[in-house]
């Protein structure tokens, strides 16, 4: 029997190309959304599934209140170490200290690097359960060792053996090659760990890292722990909570809260507001989830559609089956079999569609998704997800199509009664919902994105990139690289900095002011930059002046920016002073000179932070910022600077960024979300519209008869054409006022996310009411015209 | 006794008023019958086939098919009983155009549920007997409307049924078409199959053993 059913789904849909095509492409475009977002989510769920104890591995992070406002980071000091191995060692298997993912200047035999690597405690590999190709796994044993990615070692030693070999890190010092790991896959964390070094050999070669071996306040390293079997990450987190304030007086007044951040939570549930745990990711994860669910629906809508449409052709056929004695249920099976068919036949285009998209869909999402042919379970969920779809397309085809009474439809008479087709109209109003909710989405995420992007970013980043200057080599240079610059025709003006124009990497309290109130917590970004900065940037003084060599006391001079100015309630700023409480009152007091303009270095979704830039006596300058000659090109410029570069450290490779693309990097996440939310909607309006298209075709098929004779007496071909198409058109019409509550109370939630947001206006909403009807009267036309141009004598003959 | 029609009236409600189809039938007919149904266009005649075939039901009276009492049966069972015991033969054919001739024939029996080698031997046994064998892999567009209601003949035959019905089964053929399917009609009453056509026509009629007039949903 099945195989009769099949046989003859196959013949039915073999003889009606058409439909089939209709049907078979906007289930598998449907099908191919619905596999790829399936892909997608897999990816995301799957993150740090390399590393084998993914649930037993957390990091320590700290929460502290400035103010009221709590923040919270990895970001931890030094003590906490010898704390929690002396208080709490029997919570730990492992416990692990870190530094950040840095990048260094590897060199062998004259070949010279840069990568990035953390500084990590001997357990880190057994902790990451890295799997070692070469070498030993205990490779941190000793100081001097350094263990690397198999990628990194190809780069450096190419054929040759790595193991035992010496490596020069910074022109510094030297490390043996104790291990080679596989490199850790793109969709983990430290899968950008290209090199790890001995934690103590870091200590060992940075003055500030001793020091801050036993300072509570220096918030600046890592810890990762694998906590033991038979304890749970919130029982430790109770032990440990209060274990900073309990041990450091000076710092207890942030009250400071240390809590172990699970690592399968790290990708998906980053983010923290006022100290709790408030998503991340996740929420894009349930999104596309959504939207894949909304877009198989449209699918599957036309699916329902196009078959009921079709009843009064397969009536007859009902009729006499059942009059040779089919069952209602066998009739149901048969046409469930024939969606299976269509579902199976639609899975493997789609299947193809995604093999054909995953590159380009990887490039968008910046993701590294392969076909997953060998895996088990994408191929059983997928026989789930087709017979799913199977019953949710067919069923409604299958009840309806099997009740018709055979005598009806055999004498003939057979009308699809006066409400047959109001199921149908409620299907089209549900699709054209969804696609115009999707299209509000999609101008929302694309006006956002603009929105941000046209927010003054108080600096000029056109023309400007910045040279990192890590290395040792650097030191002492910044006077002679500055006039070697400037010298050249390439180069209008040059900075140094201690931390890149696009980010904050310091944050410092305890200082003193004149007028400061009592109890005041502040926390301030800290810049040290060298005189020439605001200059170099292009950033505009606001208030008083801007560095300046002349004067020697500059040395002891900061600028801050407007916000700052707010922030401390500081009124007249230039000229007043600012006392550093973390001195032991060696130095002066910084003297606030001027006042700049509020620059955008973190998020441009967020209000800009309170800044102090301070001149750099110390020499702690990470940056070159170079302003290039705007009356050269940029690749002219880049040549002249790499010549000089070249010319001084001979040793390192030149590497440097436009800021104007770091910047624009900010958006990445965002602009990836715009455009793959633009290309969801594109094919949700196509899969609607190809159902509309379908459903215009039968319409104009049944009104045949009509629409002959409205033209013999006398209607023209426009009077058809609006005729046909007003239908439609109001049910759009319908779907906007449905649709538009719904996607303005879904996108205010979204914007809320974002502090420096747009406002929602009225022609966003106007827009895509606008452009559904469009699309509506351009599918619809093209049927309606067809059919208002045919010659009525044909239709009418056929009576 | 086949079955037994008694006070049987069908009615539409048309505008407020109550509009008969089939108004007071009585009806008995015995095995091994040929009857032939006749009145003018929307005298009742198809009605009444459909009723007597259980595809259509009646607002009064009672209906007895092999002493079971069809209007107390609920819909399954009298499904079950047409399908066991009653086979359709329709002017317009009304084969599935998406099979083969071998195929349609196979529908009925697929739907008794008869297993495969008995159903594969009935099958070559009807095209046989209705020389269809060599048009077994056609489809019923490439037949002419007289062989296409000869498969319709033996489609309704092959599950052995006890009554044929026919609502005019030479409707659409040429005479020469129409009297061959006539002549199959009279050699299968012959054979003991029960018969009951709709015709307009006085010739095809005269090949039955009894004549029921209607008009107007009455029988005269």
């Amino acid at each position: 029997m099945f195989k009769n059913y099949l046989k003859i789904a196959w013949r039915n849909l073999w003889n009606n190309k058409g439909y089939t095509a209709i049907n078979v492409g906007g289930l598998a475009m449907g099908m191919a959304v619905t596999l790829i977002i399936g892909l997608w989510i897999q990816d995301e769920l799957s993150h740090n599934n390399y590393f084998s104890k993914k649930e037993k591995i957390a990091q320590v992070f700290q929460s502290q209140t400035f103010n009221g406002n709590t923040s919270t980071g990895p970001a931890i000091p030094r003590p906490l170490e010898k704390a929690l191995r002396d208080g709490y060692a029997d919570n730990f298997k492992h416990l692990v200290m870190s530094s950040w993912n840095i990048s260094r200047y590897l060199k062998y035999k004259g070949k010279s690097i840069s990568q990035t690597g953390n500084f990590m405690q001997r357990e880190a590999p057994e902790m990451l359960n890295l799997k070692i190709l070469k070498g030993e796994k205990d490779g941190l044993r000793e100081l001097n060792s350094v263990m690397l990615s198999e990628s990194v070692a190809h780069a450096l030693f190419g054929a040759e053996e790595p193991i035992g070999k010496t490596l020069q890190v910074n022109n510094q010092y030297d490390v043996m090659v104790t291990a080679v790991y596989e490199d850790i896959p793109f969709n983990n964390s430290f899968h950008d760990a290209e090199f790890l070094m001995s934690w103590d050999k870091m200590i060992a070669t940075q003055e500030w890292m001793k020091n801050a071996e036993d300072q509570w306040g220096n918030n600046s390293f890592q810890m990762f722990v694998e906590i033991t079997n038979n304890t749970t990450m919130d029982r430790v987190t109770k032990a440990i909570l209060n274990v900073k304030k309990n041990l450091n007086e000076d710092t207890a007044e942030y009250n400071p809260q240390i809590f172990l951040f699970p690592m399968k939570d790290w990708y998906l549930r980053g983010n923290f507001e006022n100290g709790k745990q408030s998503g991340g990711r996740i929420k894009y994860v349930w999104l596309f989830g959504i939207i894949g669910v909304f877009v198989l629906l449209l699918a599957c809508i036309n699916f329902m559609n196009l078959s009921t449409a079709r009843s009064e052709k397969r009536a007859k056929e009902v009729g006499i089956r059942k009059s040779i004695g089919s069952r209602r249920n066998q009739l149901i099976n048969q046409f469930l079999s024939e969606s299976f068919i269509v579902v199976l036949f639609a899975f493997v285009v789609a299947i193809v569609i995604v093999l054909l998209c995953l590159n380009g869909f990887n490039d968008l999402s910046k993701k590294e998704i392969s076909f997953p042919w060998e895996n088990g379970i994408f191929w059983l969920s997928s026989l789930v997800f087709i017979v799913f779809t199977a019953l949710v397309s067919g069923s409604y085809p299958a009840l309806y199509l099997s009740s018709f009474k055979p005598v009806d439809v055999l004498k003939g008479t057979f009308k699809a009664g006066k409400y047959a087709g109001l199921p149908r109209k409620i299907l089209v109003v549900l699709q054209f919902t969804v696609s115009v909710a999707f299209i509000i989405g999609t101008i929302i995420v694309m006006q956002q994105i603009n929105h941000a992007k046209n927010r003054p970013i108080g600096y000029n980043k056109e023309g400007l990139i910045q040279i990192p200057t890590f290395s040792q080599d650097f030191e002492g240079k910044y006077d002679l690289m500055r006039s070697e610059f400037l010298s050249t025709n390439a180069v209008i003006e040059m900075s140094a900095s201690s931390s890149p124009t696009t980010e904050i990497w310091s944050n410092r309290s305890g200082f003193d002011w004149e007028g400061k109130p009592e109890g005041f917590q502040e926390d301030l970004a800290w810049t040290d930059v060298t005189p020439e900065y605001a200059k170099s940037l292009g950033m505009k003084i606001v208030e008083g002046r801007d560095f300046s060599r002349e004067f020697a006391s500059d040395s002891n001079a900061v600028l801050l920016n407007r916000t700052a100015v707010k922030y401390m309630g500081i009124k007249d700023p230039v000229g007043k002073f600012l006392r550093d409480d973390n001195d032991d009152g060696g130095e002066p007091p910084l003297k606030i000179i001027g006042v700049v303009e509020d620059m955008i270095t973190q998020s441009p979704y967020e209000p800009v932070k309170q800044g102090i830039y301070v001149f750099d006596k110390h020499g702690n300058s990470s940056f070159y910022n170079l302003r290039l000659n705007p009356n050269q090109s940029a690749s002219q410029n880049i040549a002249i600077i790499e010549g000089v570069f070249k010319e001084h450290f001979p040793d390192l490779p030149f590497e440097y960024d436009f800021v104007d693309s770091e910047y624009g990097a900010k958006f990445a996440s965002e602009e990836r979300i715009g455009t793959l939310s633009g290309i969801f909607t594109a094919l949700a309006i196509l899969i609607s519209c190809l159902g509309l298209f379908g459903l215009t075709s039968f319409v104009a098929e049944q009104r045949t008869k009509e629409i002959g004779v409205r033209k013999v007496l006398g209607a023209t071909v426009f009077n058809v054409w609006g005729m046909l198409s007003k239908d439609f058109l109001k049910l759009v019409i319908i779907s906007c006022f449905i649709a538009i509550p719904i996607a303005y109370y879904v996108m205010n939630g979204w914007l809320q996310d974002y502090p420096y947001h747009m406002l929602l206006e009225w022609w966003i909403f106007a827009l895509a009411v606008f452009g559904a009807m469009m699309v509506t009267v351009i599918t619809v036309s093209f049927q309606a015209i067809k059919a208002a141009n045919s010659n009525p004598v044909k239709s009418l003959r056929t009576e | 006794m086949l079955l037994q029609l008694n006070n049987i009236f069908k009615w539409v409600n048309s505008g407020g008023q109550r509009v008969f189809l089939l108004k007071d039938i009585n009806l008995t007919v015995e095995e091994g019958e040929f009857i032939s149904v006749m009145g003018p266009s929307g005298s009742g005649k198809s009605t009444l086939l459909n009723v007597i075939g259980m595809l259509d039901n009646f607002d009064e009276g009672k209906y007895c098919f092999m002493d079971e009492p069809v209007h107390t049966l609920k819909e399954k069972h009298r499904a079950n009983l047409y399908k066991q015991y009653i086979g359709f033969v329709f002017q317009s054919y009304h084969l599935l155009d998406d099979l083969t001739v071998q195929e349609n024939l196979e529908m009925p029996l697929l739907y008794k549920k008869v297993r495969n080698s008995e159903r594969k031997s009935l099958v070559a046994d009807t095209l046989d007997r209705f020389n269809l064998v060599g048009k077994k892999d056609l489809f019923p567009t490439q037949l002419s409307g007289g062989q296409q209601q000869l498969v319709g003949v033996a489609r309704a035959l092959i599950s052995s049924p006890k009554l044929i019905l026919a609502d005019e089964p030479t409707g659409n053929l040429n005479s020469k078409q129409g009297e061959e399917i006539m002549e199959l009609f009279k050699q299968l009453n012959e054979d003991g199959v029960t018969i009951i056509q709709v015709t307009h026509s006085e010739k095809n009629a005269t090949f039955g053993s009894r004549i029921i007039n209607l008009l107007d949903g009455r029988k005269l």
